[in-house]
């Protein structure tokens, strides 16, 4: 027969445990993660005592924490989209802010450069003006290197950022298995401490944060983690690792690979989601194209005012030379390579440039070009010799040596162009704001035909600084230098050593024009209106767009992918804070409910307690009564 | 629903920290007066900012352009203005040098006149710009255009002219070259001149010369030359006859739809020649025009080669006073384009600094207001806070 002090014990014993979970509650009131946790009372089994059955008391049934796995689920999600919008925006912003600062971006600085062409065209024998277009253009140059270089170390960012998001997740990828361990050790969930789940959940929170991943809880109570496109990171008690590897062609681009059973396999196009995702999305859909087309823009820019430039005269009567240096496309070979192949390419067409990476492969016979973003095949003409190069999106690729089947180089079309523009020119008179040739009618003409200023059509004629005389052996032929005869048709173009001159109206005979080398003329500044011209004739994506705006559509696609990602994040801000709130209210302490708890437990101790003094009441009634 | 003691914490706090995000925020543009702080708050608007700001210099641009064209061509009309009253002093010194009561004396101190009036049109060709560029040396701006070198006229600058953009597409020439104001000058009526032949023996005197027919003038050189004192034969430069006739001292002659007047009395073997105008620049007509003042007249041969020489001067001078007219007239409608394209410029940078203004410009009033709702919303936020986390079951235990 169960006796009322036995089950006045239990009661004590019980309502004591129920005090100190209570307890634990309170003292865990802050702590992130920490799920309260509830006593579940039950009553114990009586005995028969023939006319029926009397309770034995209270027992503790278990220690349950509060805790819903659809809302942790939840919570998950949204902590690895905040992540990784989060970490997006941050990135974005400082992108968007450098290219778009006026202070900091390009295009006030290529406003005042081509604003100083205007003003050296104007008064072209200017050598203060001509000064100041000099300072512009090494100002521009300059800009050109400093976005590059700013570009270059947000790149630098990404990549630590790359390292330390892998070195946390493998960190916390092994402190998942190890709680796994303890857990499956003690005998799974109902063994083991209820604030283990607690504390893998929290692992499996942060770890949601820097990556995103999907779980699934075993039957002995350990949880596997998977990332990816369902690669194992977690497994019982197993942890896989991530690694950073450096790429074959170039070691300042870092990759992530997946270290399973069977090798390592490049993880960076699967893994999405959480800081990692963040960083490599930003590397590949934001900072990489806008280097590409900053690269893009210093090229247009640069080649554009060169060729021009160099279709011009100086002021000390020789033809313009090269105004800016800028790269041309990089080469960079493969680690692997085992021949002694080499690659030269060059920038054929800049309306045909796309800005791309590509890959060219050498297969043992033929050479094959892919995109190296996209590894989409790229069709090629010619046969990659210095006569017939190959010919590709705008480039020309020469190879030579002996390359070995499976070797591969990576091109780098434009990307590292805007770090390597620099002003070549130091001389105020060597810039070339003449035309290089002049057309002249002879003071001495009878006939009214006038001659219009001559135009280069090619740059490279060997004749084209020496004399040319048109003289008219009638009204309607002519002869060039006093040799041959040619038709004279009013207003048709004549071309002579590389000019092109119009001669229209009616010639005597004897009337002479002369096509010469524009030298002496300080004032001329036919080249100089064509240089001004560059900023708006369109050249890239086949001529249709101008240096200006092909830079002006890298801040919009920047601007507008930050504004995207802004309202993602806050959107994503919302919804984990409602999956916060979600879980905490389910799981979290509130203080005032423990206070009611302790009240109601104190006062349960407090009447079992009583009931001890009753039970020893009776004893003592007993003993008294024994003692007569 | 039930809340948790940490949850309301972290909510109200998130709450709060909202609020102060979005003060600062308003605050940003406040005291940066823009309603853009960065592209992404409006990237459409962004992109239309830059390019209207893009616009906007180019505008700035071509205005200062205009007014470096606008300077030069001043300095023209000025210079041009100045050529034109020596020519026009010029042309009345011929006239007073041809009257028949003036003396060779007399004759000769109006040539020393003369001949100052060319040394100061030489000066006037060789101005400047009044920063050193010769205003008439077309693209050769490193010597002084004009210059007498072995007794004749040369120009040494080229035919060019420099066009200044001073609209967007559109472009004006900031000046005209030596060569086409001073040098490039036809004599005569502009297509056809006739001069006597430096050996006459007669009197004959060459006026006024006419086109009637152009179309059955063919360009060649034509010599008129007496048989005797009435008639004469027209040959071409081949010696081939053209045509012959007689003539009457005051009558007109003509050919080939050509006319002048030649008055006086002719002798045998005088040739006169009419052939197309060659060019002639306004230097060696007026010096050719002193030359034929200073001659000494002694008898009627040597008058009439006076008198055709200062007839021939005098048209040659009209012919360049109409150059210098045209050229004038070239250079105020440069000058009129050019101000009503500033204008124009002007319109449009206004346009476009209210668009941009539109865009990127903060709306004070409205942004105070806004700013002011934030604040006090986040005055309440804050108190509220406070009062309800003083509320603990605690304090009654």
């Amino acid at each position: 027969m169960p006796s009322v002090m036995n089950t006045s014990l239990t009661g004590m014993l019980a309502f004591q445990r129920a005090l100190a979970v209570t307890s634990h509650n309170i003292a865990n009131a802050n702590t992130p993660g920490y799920s309260r946790q509830v006593v579940d009372f039950s009553a114990r089994p009586g005995t028969g005592v023939g006319s029926g059955y009397i309770g034995g008391g209270v027992q503790i049934s278990s220690v349950r924490r509060m805790y819903d796995d659809l809302l942790g689920e939840n919570l998950q999600t949204a902590t690895t989209g905040q992540a990784r919008f989060s970490t997006l925006n941050d990135l974005a912003s400082r992108l968007d802010a450098l290219l778009a600062d006026p202070d900091t971006g390009l295009s006030s600085s290529l406003q005042s450069f081509f604003g100083a062409v205007q003003d050296v065209a104007s008064d072209p024998a200017s050598i203060p003006a001509r000064q100041a277009l000099l300072g512009e253009a090494s100002s521009v140059a300059e800009r050109f290197q400093s976005l590059d270089g700013q570009l270059d170390d947000i790149g630098k960012e990404v990549n630590a950022g790359v390292r330390g998001a892998v070195g946390d997740i493998n960190r916390l990828a092994s402190s998942i298995a190890e709680v796994n361990q303890r857990i499956a050790v003690a005998g799974g969930l109902d063994r083991a401490p209820v604030d283990l789940q607690d504390e893998r959940d929290r692992l499996v929170r942060e770890l949601s944060g820097k990556v995103g991943v999907t779980t699934a809880l075993q039957d002995d109570g350990t949880l596997s983690v998977f990332i990816g496109s369902g690669q194992t990171l977690v497994i019982g008690n197993n942890a896989q690792e991530l690694a950073v590897q450096q790429s074959e062609f170039d070691p300042t681009i870092v990759n992530v690979v997946y270290k399973g059973s069977a090798g390592t396999a490049s993880m960076d196009r699967s893994l999405t989601g959480g800081e990692l995702g963040a960083y490599l999305e930003f590397r590949d859909s934001l900072l990489d194209p806008a280097r590409r087309s900053l690269g893009q823009t210093a090229t247009a820019f640069a080649s554009q005012f060169n060729a021009q430039h160099e279709s011009g005269m100086n002021l000390s009567g020789a033809l313009g030379e090269a105004f800016f240096d800028v790269a041309t496309p990089a080469v960079n070979g493969s680690a692997n390579n085992t021949g002694t192949g080499s690659v030269v390419a060059s920038v054929g067409d800049l309306g045909g440039l796309t800005g791309d990476d590509y890959v060219l492969t050498y297969d043992g016979s033929d050479y094959a070009l892919t995109n190296f973003s996209t590894g989409a095949a790229v069709p090629m003409t010619g046969s990659g010799t210095v006569g017939d190069p190959f010919i590709a999106d705008g480039l020309e690729l020469v190879v030579s040596g002996a390359p070995a089947a499976g070797d591969k180089v990576r091109i780098v079309s434009t990307a590292e162009a805007a770090g390597s523009v620099r002003s070549r020119i130091s001389d105020p008179t060597s810039v070339a704001i003449a035309a290089p040739t002049r057309a002249t009618a002879a003071l001495g003409n009878l006939g009214d035909a006038e001659i219009s200023q001559s135009v280069v059509t090619d740059i490279s004629d060997p004749a084209l600084l020496s004399t040319a005389v048109i003289e008219f052996t009638s009204a309607s032929t002519y002869t060039i230098n006093g040799a041959g005869s040619f038709a004279y048709t009013d207003g048709d173009p004549i071309t002579i050593n590389g000019s092109e001159v119009t001669i229209s109206g009616v010639p005597a005979v004897g009337d002479r024009f002369t096509i010469e080398a524009n030298s002496g003329a300080s004032g001329d500044n036919r080249n100089g209106l064509r240089l001004a011209g560059v900023q708006s004739v369109g050249v890239l994506a086949g001529g249709t767009v101008s240096i200006g705006e092909s830079h002006s559509r890298l801040i919009a696609a920047v601007g507008s992918t930050t504004h995207q990602v802004k309202s993602n994040l806050a959107a994503q801000d919302a919804l984990l804070t409602s999956a916060e709130d979600a879980v905490m209210s389910q799981s979290a302490v509130n203080l005032d409910e423990e206070a009611a708890k302790l009240i109601q437990y104190q006062q349960a101790y407090q009447a079992v307690a009583q009931v001890v003094a009753v039970a020893n009441s009776l004893f003592d009634s007993l003993l008294y009564a024994t003692r007569r | 629903m039930r809340t948790s003691t940490l949850g309301s914490y972290q909510s109200g706090l998130s709450l709060m920290q909202r609020m102060q995000a979005a003060i600062d925020h308003t605050q940003k543009q406040v005291s940066t007066g823009r309603r853009l702080l960065t592209p992404s708050d409006d990237p459409l608007g962004a992109t239309r900012a830059l390019e209207l700001r893009e616009s906007l210099a180019g505008l700035a641009q071509f205005d200062r352009n205009a007014t470096m064209a606008q300077n030069r061509l001043s300095h023209e009309e000025s210079a041009l203005a100045s050529v034109n009253n020596v020519l026009q002093r010029v042309r009345e010194l011929a006239l007073q040098a041809n009257n028949a009561t003036q003396s060779n004396e007399t004759r000769a101190q109006i040539a020393v006149e003369m001949r100052e009036h060319l040394d100061q049109l030489v000066q006037i060709a060789n101005q400047t710009d009044g920063n050193g560029r010769y205003l008439f040396a077309g693209g050769k701006l490193d010597a002084a255009p004009v210059a007498k070198v072995g007794g004749s006229y040369t120009y040494s600058g080229d035919q060019g002219q420099r066009l200044v953009e001073i609209g967007d597409g559109r472009f004006v020439a900031d000046g005209d070259s030596g060569d086409a104001v001073f040098f490039r000058v036809r004599t005569g009526n502009g297509t056809v001149q006739a001069l006597p032949d430096g050996a006459n023996t007669g009197s004959g005197v060459i006026g006024a010369v006419g086109t009637a027919d152009m179309a059955a003038w063919v360009p060649d050189r034509y010599t008129v030359e007496f048989l005797d004192d009435t008639n004469y034969e027209v040959r071409d430069s081949g010696g081939a006859l053209v045509t012959s006739g007689a003539h009457a001292s005051g009558e007109e002659l003509g050919f080939l739809g050509v006319r002048f007047e030649l008055s006086g009395s002719v002798a045998a073997g005088d040739r006169f020649v009419v052939e197309a105008s060659p060019n002639q620049d306004v230097f060696s007509t007026i010096d050719k025009l002193a030359s034929a003042i200073e001659m000494s007249v002694i008898d009627d041969t040597s008058g009439a080669v006076q008198t055709n020489g200062i007839n021939a001067g005098l048209r040659d001078i009209d012919q360049a006073i109409g150059r210098i007219l045209d050229v004038r007239t070239q250079v105020g409608s440069r000058l009129a384009a050019i101000e009503s394209q500033v204008d124009n410029n002007s319109n449009q940078s206004l346009i476009a600094t209210e668009l941009l203004a539109d865009i990127e410009d903060l709306d004070y009033a409205e942004a105070l207001s806004r700013l002011s709702q934030q604040i006090s919303t986040l005055e309440a936020a804050q108190q509220s806070f406070v009062a309800a986390r003083q509320l603990s079951l605690f304090d009654y235990l």
